[in-house]
């Protein structure tokens, strides 16, 4: 909910605003017209879909949480929340291009970057004239950043970059980078810092595109970092910060996930319940037989329940309140969801559910991913875990 | 130029519709701006960012319809009058008629335009009974329009082809979903929208009378389209099938 109308509720409301009633309305609509034709075609082919960022862009979609002063969209983390799972519901890839490039790369620049960086690189980026990638994870670290292999070593006014990051979405077709090293090795994680790095500089280069089990038309490379000289003016927030910084910008990166995976999920869900309408079987359509209704129900509930810890994070985050427990709980639980009610709506379809002609397949390879980025599973329990602890242990 | 776009709340085409003993059960959370006053709003702002003006819509409807406004605003239009009306009233034609020629009595105006029909009725008479009442030249079923000097240019789908005709303004027309494809309200479009001037009037405030706002038809009840009975399907030889058929058709169906 938008902060203005949560300032007059009182209590809970279940209600979307008029505001975020047309946002979502506008989205589904968008996607309807131009993201939904083509989808299957973007998967085979695994282009990333330039003319839609752009379209996107047009529609000031590419940095919806972002402050109307630096050309976004000035709305709430739970407006963002209901574009995403639109843009999920046909589109997965299309989605985590949205989420990635709006709460990583852009994300950790609105939170630390200072007055001049944020007019030359936050504008662009939150414009969506220029996409935005955040380099943090390597072939040999991924949750536990203290491991990180990259340095950023000081020399004169300007900083000498040098590492190998993995996994980078939009590596390859990425302007702006937000890069993660060590500044100081021998302090662990209180020697990482962040850097602004431009795409073009000489230095930079970007890996062959990986193949991967879905999210095809994302963009996913290697970025190698040689000798990448960094004017010291592009340092992002405080020296030795980048760690604090990262957790705060991967929790806001988790409220993306989150609703991409309820984006997926309820395209399970309306996929089944559009087929198990039509197929029939013994006489009857399936969607009678207590079997696949029980399915059914169980995604539809799931699909609720996920959207409201999903929507109750994004809450806490527009409030200024901590969300670290609540987001690792609602991206764990809808991402998990997203890859159960993909593997069911693959089940309803039964054969057709494993060919290429019908939707539901791609989400299955899609939805993996929501388990894994951005944490996975394992360490959002884990954080979890850590957050109950200091609540009762103290 | 001034263009006032004349816009409805519908049910949405898409969601499920219900009938019970003779009622229309509707899901009044899915409502929507009529597609065909979309294609008048978006006529209107393609036309007044070609040559100037401002483009107003009104709206005649309960007060959940403020969202629909909401999203014409955020199309691009620069303001909107919204005449309030109870909930549970309905309305025919020749009330929306009789109140927005009330509303456009004291109003100045270049065009006034608005849906060739509305999705929920499909009975397509109110604009041309706000054209009868404002005493305007008016065409209907536009699939395009243009300027031209001080004549307002329609291109209209007749019975037997596209006619084009000039209008002198002030004028009336009103809009084919065909002409245009309605942008999709941006961020921005949506932002601004909230800042752009709404007068609400009452449609009680409007001194209209008992039989101005007593609707000239009434629906008796609602059913079901009939389902379609299955046809008959014959096997045979060429010519006995056709003389079977023909006799059917001559002394059962009495067509021939």
């Amino acid at each position: 909910m938008s902060t203005d109308v949560l300032e007059q509720a009182t209590g809970l409301n279940f209600e979307l605003s008029e505001e975020q009633q047309l946002i979502r309305d506008s989205i589904r609509d968008f996607v309807e017209r131009h993201v939904k034709p083509g989808v299957k075609e973007r998967d085979a082919s695994k282009e990333f879909p330039h003319d839609l960022v752009k379209k996107l862009a047009e529609q000031g979609f590419m940095g919806m949480v972002h402050p109307e002063k630096y050309g976004g969209g000035g709305v709430g983390h739970v407006s963002f929340c209901l574009a995403i799972e639109e843009i999920a519901r046909w589109d997965a890839s299309l989605a985590l291009t949205v989420a990635s490039h709006t709460s990583l790369g852009s994300g950790h620049i609105a939170l630390a970057a200072n007055e001049s960086q944020k007019e030359k690189y936050l504008t662009p980026l939150a414009k969506g004239e220029k996409l935005g990638a955040w380099c943090l994870t390597e072939p040999g670290s991924g949750s536990d950043a203290s491991g990180m292999k990259t340095t950023a070593i000081k020399k004169g006014d300007k900083y000498i970059l040098n590492g190998t990051k993995i996994f980078i979405t939009q590596g390859s077709v990425g302007d702006i980078y937000v890069v993660l090293a060590k500044t100081d090795p021998d302090k662990g994680t209180k020697g990482i810092s962040a850097f602004i790095v431009e795409g073009d500089w000489d230095g930079v280069e970007s890996g062959g595109k990986m193949e991967k089990l879905g999210m095809n038309s994302s963009d996913t490379t290697e970025v190698i970092f040689e000798d990448v000289e960094v004017p010291e003016e592009n340092l992002l927030g405080e020296l030795g910060r980048g760690f604090v910084d990262t957790m705060k910008v991967l929790d806001g990166g988790r409220i993306g996930i989150g609703a991409l995976s309820v984006g997926i999920a309820r395209g399970a869900l309306e996929e089944s319940l559009k087929y198990s309408g039509e197929r029939k079987q013994f006489g009857s359509p399936i969607g009678d037989f207590q079997a696949i209704e029980t399915k059914i129900a169980n995604m539809a509930t799931e699909v609720d329940a996920a959207r409201m810890l999903v929507h109750r994070a994004a809450w806490l985050k527009d409030q200024g309140k901590p969300f670290t427990k609540e987001v690792s709980m609602a991206k764990l639980f809808a991402s998990e969801l997203a890859v159960r009610a993909a593997d069911e709506a693959v089940q309803i379809h039964g054969g057709y559910g494993y060919i290429k002609e019908y939707h539901v397949e791609r989400f299955m390879r899609d939805a993996k991913l929501m388990t894994i980025g951005e944490g996975t599973s394992e360490v959002q329990r884990m954080i979890i875990g850590r957050e109950l602890k200091k609540e009762y242990w103290g | 130029m001034k263009f006032y776009v004349c816009i409805k709340q519908v049910p949405d085409v898409d969601a499920p519709i219900q009938i019970k003993e003779g009622n229309l059960i509707q899901d009044t959370d899915r409502m929507v701006l009529n597609a065909y006053d979309a294609s008048a709003v978006e006529e209107a702002l393609v036309l007044t960012e070609e040559h100037g003006g401002e483009v107003e819509v009104v709206l005649v409807g309960p007060e959940k319809a403020k969202e629909t406004i909401r999203k014409a605003l955020a199309m691009g239009a620069d303001k909107a009058t919204h005449i309030t009306t109870d909930n549970d009233v309905d309305y025919d034609s020749a009330v929306y008629a009789k109140v927005l020629a009330t509303f456009f009595e004291d109003k100045e105006y270049d065009v006034i335009s608005c849906g060739k029909q509305s999705q929920d009725t499909d009975a397509g008479l109110a604009g041309s009974m706000l054209a009868q009442h404002l005493d305007l030249p008016y065409a209907t079923n536009a699939v395009g329009l243009s300027m031209e000097e001080d004549k307002l240019v329609v291109k209209r789908q007749g019975d037997a082809g596209q006619e084009i005709i000039g209008l002198p303004q002030p004028c009336l027309v009103t809009c084919s979903n065909d002409m245009n494809e309605p942008r999709i309200p941006s961020l921005k479009g949506i932002m601004q929208s909230k800042r752009k001037p709404m007068e609400t009037i009452a449609l009680s405030d409007m001194n209209l009378d008992e039989a101005a706002l007593s609707a000239k038809t009434k629906v008796t009840g609602y059913m079901e389209k009939p389902e379609r009975e299955p046809g008959q399907k014959f096997e045979g030889e060429p010519d006995e099938l056709a003389q079977k058929v023909a006799t059917l058709l001559d002394e059962e169906e009495n067509v021939i």
